[in-house]
């Protein structure tokens, strides 16, 4: 693991290199063209940066987080959640226990953030949380510790606020230069006519730049996150030994992105207006599209000989069928052989919450999962001996209710 | 003169060198010591979960009495022998691990079993803690063997046997119970 | 959930796995999207969708009754005809989050369904349940 880490360090280092040139790129021609200063243009690149950055590190986690009306939970909240958390926590070798979150979204979804192992989170969706087995839900958090295991939190938290600061800068230089040429009232010609072909090139140079600076910027990030998902599933399967399980849990994320359409119609406005918050959650969220998650379900199912990182290596060969392993060969021969064990009998949903539920039944419709939230909101649960069950909300003053059912009145 | 600094310098390079790989030797040592300490709390989790277990499904479970007691038995048995040494230990904690399954895997048979909120929260706890077993054993014999290897190894093994380092145990669960996942027919 | 016509706590009913909000001041019941899948699946609408988007692109009809906001988006609700005969208008999301149903009218809603289901068998049976979740009012 050691070897992968570092190796993977040095490569990081050069693609936030290539960014931070990107960004201090973006600012010289910003200053050259509005300020008529290159180093103007580099002074407020780095300011804008060096706030974002240090908000995102101080408080980085808790605005993620808060944003993404994230509720903290303990472990009689949600006990095998708890427990799953736990058992990754100590299959990985993590110091400290992370905080747990559960978000209220039928989104399936679960990320991790924190600046570095021990002050880490990790979120779930409720969707997520109902919709998964026990080893599914173990194979997800085993990949989201993994991530805070491998550091690729922070990395991720640095890269994307310079993401960020590239993708603010080069929308306001863009629009006001679209702005200028529309009035045609370009300060360039009036004040400096004869400077010619040099001031021209400067202008063209630094378009392109405004216009490219962004994607390019997406796609070393794309870069950097790609192998990093790659080892995070390597990682999981090595910490459950059961590469099954994230497998499954992924087909089921995957197949579900067409029916929730209309959840990410209605978040899409709030994660464009936000880059930081839309690449926060980009940075450990298991839906991104990057590495295509039926590769990377063909990769775990292929783990024929078991679960180490070697296995991983080599089923990550096959089905890309190329020489190139995603895990160095050191890190790989590192861990001896990984049996895979036994699937655990289980079924979806958080446990034991709801009486009367044969355990044998995968009930789709069961609200366990948002029964987790009510109960964080204090709501109450009147059960109507008729089979009706009554959630009543905090504020609710009568002293009774009429159960629609059965006409029964139940007093609370 | 020389001679004499050549000397001073190799002996405060050899003393350097014994205390670093004398801290060396403890720094593993200790984490072989707190991976042990981990394993032990799991299992103690294990012991005070038994009872309520065995309380729970008794009185579902009429036709098991057999099975009831080997769990019972296994867990005092371990329990008596929580101060010996891993490989000792391995071979109960193996056992009661089997006997557990076998109760488990007898406990799918009866459905009104399975419907009980208090069966369905220990067995969650159960599994999570088979599971903790498992896992902070997986870490704790990675930690022996390195520390082992620092031990038997030149030249840390000079320093190791001036001190009379041992060699930790690894703590193995007996192979049958683990080849043998409980037996579950789903009729 | 805060109910879009009183604006006060509505309660939530679970019975038999389908989870609604419910107003005990006004009687409305508001079908989350999430639920309504469930519920025309169990009545074997495959294609529940399309019924839902037939609702929604249907012309707006000129009507007196109030608008209401979408419980779960804010957004104000279309008005929609689900039994042009009897008049029963409901509110409909047009990010499509759910249908709010005024006190009475899931009656009207079930009883179209079950006319214009496709297999009579089981359907009736759940279409039969979310009648009579709602049934005794005072």
């Amino acid at each position: 693991m050691w070897e992968q880490i570092r190796s993977n360090q040095v490569r990081s280092v050069i693609l936030i290199a290539l960014i931070a040139g990107l960004l201090l790129a973006v600012g010289y021609f910003l200053g050259l063209y509005f300020f008529d200063s290159a180093v103007g243009g580099l002074v407020i690149a780095l300011v804008v940066w060096a706030i974002m950055s240090l908000i995102a590190f101080y408080q980085g986690d808790s605005i993620l987080l808060g944003m993404a009306k994230a509720r903290k939970i303990k472990s009689d909240d949600a006990p095998r959640l708890y427990n799953v958390v736990e058992e990754m926590k100590i299959a990985s070798g993590l110091e400290k226990m992370p905080d747990i979150y559960i978000i209220d979204d039928p989104a399936l979804n679960a990320f991790a953030t924190g600046r570095d192992p021990s002050r880490a989170s990790v979120a779930i969706t409720t969707g997520l949380l109902q919709k998964l087995s026990r080893d599914e839900l173990q194979g997800v958090i085993g990949h989201e510790i993994a991530h805070i295991k491998n550091r690729d939190v922070l990395l991720m938290a640095i890269t994307s606020v310079m993401l960020g600061t590239i993708v603010i800068l080069s929308w306001y230089a863009s629009r006001f230069l679209l702005f200028g040429a529309m009035t045609g009232s370009g300060r360039r010609t009036s004040s400096r006519g004869g400077g010619g072909g040099a001031q021209a090139i400067i202008l063209i140079v630094g378009l392109v730049l405004m216009i490219l600076a962004p994607i390019l910027a997406q796609l070393i990030y794309y870069a950097i996150s790609r192998k990093r998902e790659y080892l995070a599933d390597a990682s999981s399967a090595l910490y459950t030994r059961y590469p099954e399980g994230l497998a499954s849990a992924l087909e089921k994320i995957g197949g579900s992105t067409r029916q929730l359409k209309s959840a990410n119609q209605a978040t899409a406005p709030m994660y464009t207006v936000n880059p930081f918050r839309k690449e926060g959650m980009k940075a450990a969220d298991l839906t991104s599209t990057h590495p295509p998650i039926s590769e990377r379900v063909r990769i775990l199912r292929s783990m024929a000989g078991g679960a180490s990182l070697a296995d991983y290596n080599d089923a990550y060969r096959k089905v890309r069928s190329g020489k190139q392993g995603i895990i160095s060969k050191n890190a790989a021969a590192a861990v001896g052989a990984v049996g895979i064990r036994q699937a655990s009998l289980s079924v979806p949903g958080e446990l034991g919450l709801a009486p009367g539920k044969a355990a044998g039944k995968a009930a789709p419709g069961t609200h366990d999962a948002s029964d987790i939230m009510l109960r964080l909101d204090k709501w109450r649960t009147v059960d109507c001996e008729c089979g009706a069950r009554w959630k009543i909300p905090p504020g609710f003053r009568d002293n009774n209710i009429l159960c629609t059912r059965c006409g029964r009145r139940i007093r609370l | 003169m020389l001679a004499l600094w050549i000397v001073l310098g190799i002996v405060v390079i050899l003393i350097l060198f014994i205390i670093g790989a004398y801290n060396g030797l403890v720094g593993f040592r200790n984490q072989v010591k707190n991976a042990w300490a981990q394993i032990d709390v799991q299992l103690k989790r294990r012991y005070d979960l038994i009872p309520n277990l065995v309380e729970t499904v008794k009185g579902y479970v009429k036709h098991e009495r057999e099975t009831l007691e080997a769990v019972t038995n296994a867990r005092n048995l371990a329990q008596k022998a929580s101060s010996a040494g891993a490989a000792e230990r391995g071979k109960l904690e193996g056992a009661l691990g089997a006997a557990l399954g076998r109760l488990l895997a007898v406990a799918e048979a009866y459905p009104d079993l399975k419907a009980n909120q208090n069966f369905l929260a220990l067995q969650e706890e159960l599994t999570s803690t088979e599971n903790k077993i498992s896992f902070s054993r997986q870490y704790y014999n990675d930690s022996v063997l390195k520390f082992n290897n620092k031990i038997q190894m030149f030249p840390s093994n000079v320093i190791a046997g001036m001190f009379s380092f041992k060699i930790g145990e690894f703590f193995e669960v007996t192979v049958a119970a683990e080849k043998e996942p409980p037996k579950v027919s789903f009729t | 959930m805060l109910c879009p016509v009183c604006h006060k706590d509505a309660l939530i009913v679970e019975y038999q796995d389908i989870e609604l909000d419910y107003c005990p001041a006004c009687h409305g019941v508001w079908f989350d999207a999430g639920e309504l899948e469930l519920l025309m699946a169990s009545a074997g609408f495959e294609d529940f969708r399309r019924y839902l988007e037939g609702i929604l692109n249907a012309p707006e009809p000129d009507t007196p009754e109030r608008k209401h906001k979408c419980p779960a988006c804010g957004h104000k609700m279309k008005k929609a005809y689900i039994d042009r005969d009897n008049k029963i208008l409901v509110d409909i999301c047009k990010d499509g989050d759910g249908i709010w149903l005024d006190g009475g009218e899931i009656q009207h809603l079930v009883k179209t369904l079950a006319e214009s289901s496709p297999d009579k068998g089981d359907s009736q049976g759940v279409l039969a349940f979310i009648g009579d979740m709602f049934k005794h009012q005072d």
